[in-house]
């Protein structure tokens, strides 16, 4: 689909997918304490150790108070309310075997959500994982991923049938108690996926795993390991989308990347959780701790993300690059509306000799939003030589929105290199003054405007990503100037 | 009097017991003094958890005992040394916060400037000094400015009124001696700009010894429409001194603040400027230089307030970093809403050229209007082999090169300062700098 079809297809500012889906949910009680805990590691069969991690991390959990610095508003979610476990009943907690015995309703909503799971319709070249609430609904193309020896599923699948790669790599990248969100995630965390893709492989296709909250008091406390064994080298995708309910929904992940010697994770994110009606009211609160560990020489972790749902984000993918010459990345593109509130960037920790870390960030504000970029960049005194770019470019779009940067730079080695530039502005008149002089109307011309604006991170994206990205900014911004 | 033990909340708060042996009385001065003393107690003393100062400790502050240096004995030599050219005629001098009336003479300023010791002119109830001060320089929940406040006495009170040119530039030298016990000076300044008027002001402040000492000054200015005042701050404290300052200036319509703050001194230094806007169409810059080497701490954190529309700011500011040296710039640039048309540029650019330096930068913008252009950078590194390959190619050596290199990347920041023997200095600074950097390269 070519740039001006994709503008063009931009109708209808609503948010496309609050539709809720009609299914039955095992009972669990809310709230968090030990036995919760214990229950939720049961109904997933877990060995002992991950209770142990789970009650572990409750405890950290526990002693721990939420963070104040995001420089967002909100209500602090009331722990004993949320829903830490949901399983639909029609699989009563157990994974399907095949695609018979997944509920009707999910399949049909995966296929509203433009994710296919029947086989003859498959997306070709992606395998997906689908999740809804708690748990892994369904995962394709697994037996032509085994075939390279690609491991692809959900956590719950991993802890059973891979426990010593898990037991190695879970909390190595993101230890127990973290940080407050990370720490309960760690508690309940439900189904995420698992990757491990072993030594000298390119993983034959993409990854992708889609997420969906549908229960309307549960939370979704995803676990995704990514583990790419050196010379290796994967691509993986998230998407998630929600229902629009009047209340808020928690949403606390984690995600852990390992890059072994020479090995490549290209982590892309389009998250378009529902965010809020125009008053605020409803949407998602995003609280995510994302960080990659650059473990190996020569290994290179990218994180590319689009963010555009959620009333509430604090979202910071972050690379350590611990591996000689290792590459850390991250291109965001950030878009409030109405009124969110979201508080993204990155960290790049450069600790080996020769790293080098790139920042692309583009925020866009409309509405009553408040858009925050908050990044960090740390050289550590034997990184030698380390280079890092920043780019945080922010644009503003109505009198009534905000824009903020939030960089920290600390250097504490002389032969590193440290660059950092950020600028804040709005769509020109002149612009789209010159735009419309071309024949385009006014909406055209802004949309052209902010995909250009946008075009050194949406170039980051996989192919289909891309065009889908194009579309949701579209949306996003709809009706937004005037 | 001494104290056994500090703690870092009591530390401000115990200092207050010297209130009482303040020079200069009056009911405003007294009102005044106490209800700072009240804010000193209620508030709590700034911890590394503060996102204001997580970067540097105040260990070195709070760990010591300080005595007051009002009536304190004073061994003075000649510091005729110190003295601008340009400035004969126009000098205030202050010894360890007091003002000397000996050293100071303004007789070359025109007779319409009311210019003298603020203790003076607070103690006779003026009304300008009851109308303006602390209303620039007293920054909310600041524990620092209300102890300034709660020892105000001596200072520099500075009126200039409507449409006067003051072509003198006007130094403010600010002398603290060596001494072999830990003294604390606050001085508060207020430089008050009427319509029209143009003022230079050169605030100077210069530790003759290598010892320790705790220096807080506050200063103030107030700029009315179209005012001009050009101000540039030299601190060259002892090597053990503690510095910290708070600069306010409030700029009305059509009115210009050019201020330089160029840090040289002290172990510990921390330099607050905060510019307001008062009105639309303002223009203002809020450059700095810092040279430091040693075990050197020096922060700046500056707020750049654009509350109306259409101004223009300008920030540059440039640190070099050598030894064991940690440089802090935290620079925010806030635009109110409905502050629209704001043009504001900020850059920070680090030199670090030893192995154990630390550069700690956040450049931050905060805008809540949509039509400004903001931009702000900020780079760390260090000489680029490129250049000084070139330079050597040309004849120089590896030092000339280098030094020569340093210097460039200093000057920036320094030639535009209005008074030449002010910027003759700090080329000499700058020089002795270079030298003193190369020295110590060569011998590790």
């Amino acid at each position: 689909m070519s740039e001006t079809e994709a503008l063009e297809s931009m109708v209808g500012g609503e948010y496309k997918y609050g539709f809720t889906t009609d299914v039955e949910y095992e009972d669990f009680p809310t709230g968090i304490n030990e036995d919760i805990i214990r229950e939720i590691s049961r109904r997933k069969n877990e060995p002992e150790w991950v209770t142990e991690f789970r009650l572990e991390a409750y405890e950290k959990w526990k002693q721990m108070e939420e963070p104040e610095w995001p420089n967002v508003e909100y209500q602090t979610p009331d722990f004993d309310k949320v829903q830490y476990y949901s399983a639909t009943k029609k699989n009563n907690g157990k994974k399907p075997e095949s695609l018979d015995d997944v509920d009707p309703e999910i399949i049909e909503t995966y296929e509203k959500l433009g994710i296919p799971l029947q086989e003859q319709k498959q997306l070709q070249g992606i395998a997906v994982d689908a999740v809804f609430d708690s748990e892994s609904i369904f995962t394709t193309f697994k037996e032509k991923l085994a075939e390279a020896g690609v491991i692809f599923c959900s956590i719950s699948e991993a802890i059973q049938d891979h426990p010593e790669l898990v037991k190695e790599y879970l909390g190595s990248v993101v230890p127990k108690g973290d940080n407050f969100y990370a720490a309960l995630n760690s508690a309940v965390f439900s189904d995420g996926s698992f990757v491990y893709v072993p030594e000298d492989t390119v993983c034959p296709m993409e990854l992708s795993t889609y997420f969906r909250i549908n229960n309307m008091q549960s939370g979704q406390f995803e676990r995704t390991l990514i583990i790419c064994e050196d010379n290796s080298h994967v691509s993986y995708l998230e998407g998630c989308t929600a229902p629009m309910y009047q209340e808020n929904q928690l949403h606390a992940a984690v995600v852990e990347l390992v890059a072994l010697e020479n090995a490549e994770i290209k982590y892309s994110t389009i998250q378009n959780w529902y965010s809020g009606d125009e008053k605020g009211k409803g949407g998602i609160f995003n609280f995510v701790t994302k960080r990659g560990h650059c473990r190996g020489d020569n290994s290179k972790i990218s994180w590319t993300q689009v963010e555009t749902g959620s009333a509430i984000t604090w979202k910071y993918p972050s690379v350590i690059m611990q591996g000689d010459n290792s590459i850390g990345e991250f291109f965001s593109v950030a878009v409030t509306n109405n009124r969110q509130q979201a508080d993204t960037g990155t960290k790049m920790i450069h600790v080996g000799k020769n790293t080098k870390s790139t920042i692309i960030s583009k925020g866009i504000s409309a509405g009553e939003s408040n858009n925050s970029y908050r990044g960090q960049v740390k050289i550590s005194p034997r990184a030698d030589n380390a280079q890092n770019y920043s780019v945080c470019d922010s644009m503003l779009i109505g009198q009534t929105c905000g824009a903020h940067t939030f960089p920290y730079i600390e250097s504490a080695n002389p032969t590193a290199k440290v660059e950092h530039e950020a600028s804040t502005s709005r769509v020109g008149e002149d612009q789209i003054f010159y735009l419309q002089q071309r024949g385009m109307d006014e909406d055209d011309a802004i949309s052209l405007i902010v995909n250009g604006f946008c075009k050194e991170v949406l170039k980051e994206l996989p192919m289909e990503f891309a065009v889908e990205a194009d579309k949701l900014l579209g949306i996003k911004l709809e009706g937004s100037v005037g | 009097m001494t104290k056994l033990k500090q703690t870092k909340q009591t530390f401000l708060q115990d200092l207050l017991d010297f209130q009482g042996s303040l020079n200069g009385k009056s009911q405003f001065l007294d009102e005044v003094r106490l209800k700072a003393a009240d804010e000193v107690r209620n508030t709590p003393f700034p911890h590394r958890k503060d996102e204001d100062w997580r970067f540097i400790s105040l260990r070195d502050l709070y760990s010591d005992n300080y005595q007051l240096a009002d009536g304190m004995e004073v061994s003075l030599p000649d510091i005729s040394e110190h003295y601008l050219p340009e400035s004969e005629g126009a000098r205030m001098v202050f010894v360890n916060g007091s003002f000397s009336e000996k050293h100071s003479s303004t007789e070359a300023l025109p007779e319409e400037v009311e210019i003298g010791n603020l203790a003076d002119f607070a103690s006779e109830d003026h009304p300008l000094v009851k109308e303006h001060l602390g209303k620039y320089g007293n920054f909310e929940g600041d524990v620092f400015s209300s102890f300034n406040a709660a020892f105000l006495s001596d200072g520099v009170f500075i009126h200039v009124p409507e449409g006067l040119k003051v072509d003198t530039p006007v130094h403010l030298l600010f002398v603290q001696t060596d001494a072999e016990v830990n003294y604390f000076a606050t001085s508060r300044s207020l430089v008050l700009a009427d319509a029209n008027s143009e003022i230079t002001i050169v605030e100077d402040y210069i530790g003759l010894g290598n010892n320790k000492y705790f220096n807080l000054p506050v200063f103030e200015v107030n700029l009315e429409e179209k005012a001009f005042v050009k101000h540039t701050k030299i601190q060259r404290e002892s090597k053990e001194a503690i510095h910290v300052a708070r600069t306010g200036a409030f700029v009305a319509k059509h009115a210009n603040y050019e201020s330089y703050t160029i840090t040289l001194g002290a172990k510990l230094s921390r330099n607050e400027p905060r510019i307001s806007q008062r009105d639309e169409e303002v223009e203002f810059t809020v450059d700095g230089l810092v040279l430091i080497d040693g075990d050197q701490v020096s922060d700046t954190h500056s707020v750049m307030d654009h509350r109306f529309s259409h101004a223009e700011s300008h920030q540059l500011h440039k640190c070099v970093i050598n030894g064991k040296a940690h440089s802090v710039f935290n620079g925010k640039i806030f635009v109110r809403k409905d502050a629209q048309k704001i043009d504001s540029f900020q850059e920070n650019r680090n030199l670090l050229l030893s192995r154990k330096g630390l550069v700690n930068t956040k450049p931050q913008l905060e805008i809540f209007a949509d039509d400004v252009v903001c931009t702000h950078g900020a780079t760390v590194g260090q000489l680029e082999e490129d250049e000084v390959f070139y330079l050597k190619s040309r004849g120089l050596n590896d030092q000339q090169a280098r030094e020569l290199l340093i210097y460039a990347f200093a000057l920036e920041t320094i030639e535009n300062i209005a008074v030449d023997s002010v910027q003759k200095l700090l080329v000499d600074e700058v020089h002795k700098y270079t030298e003193r950097q190369l020295d110590s390269q060569l011998t590790t």
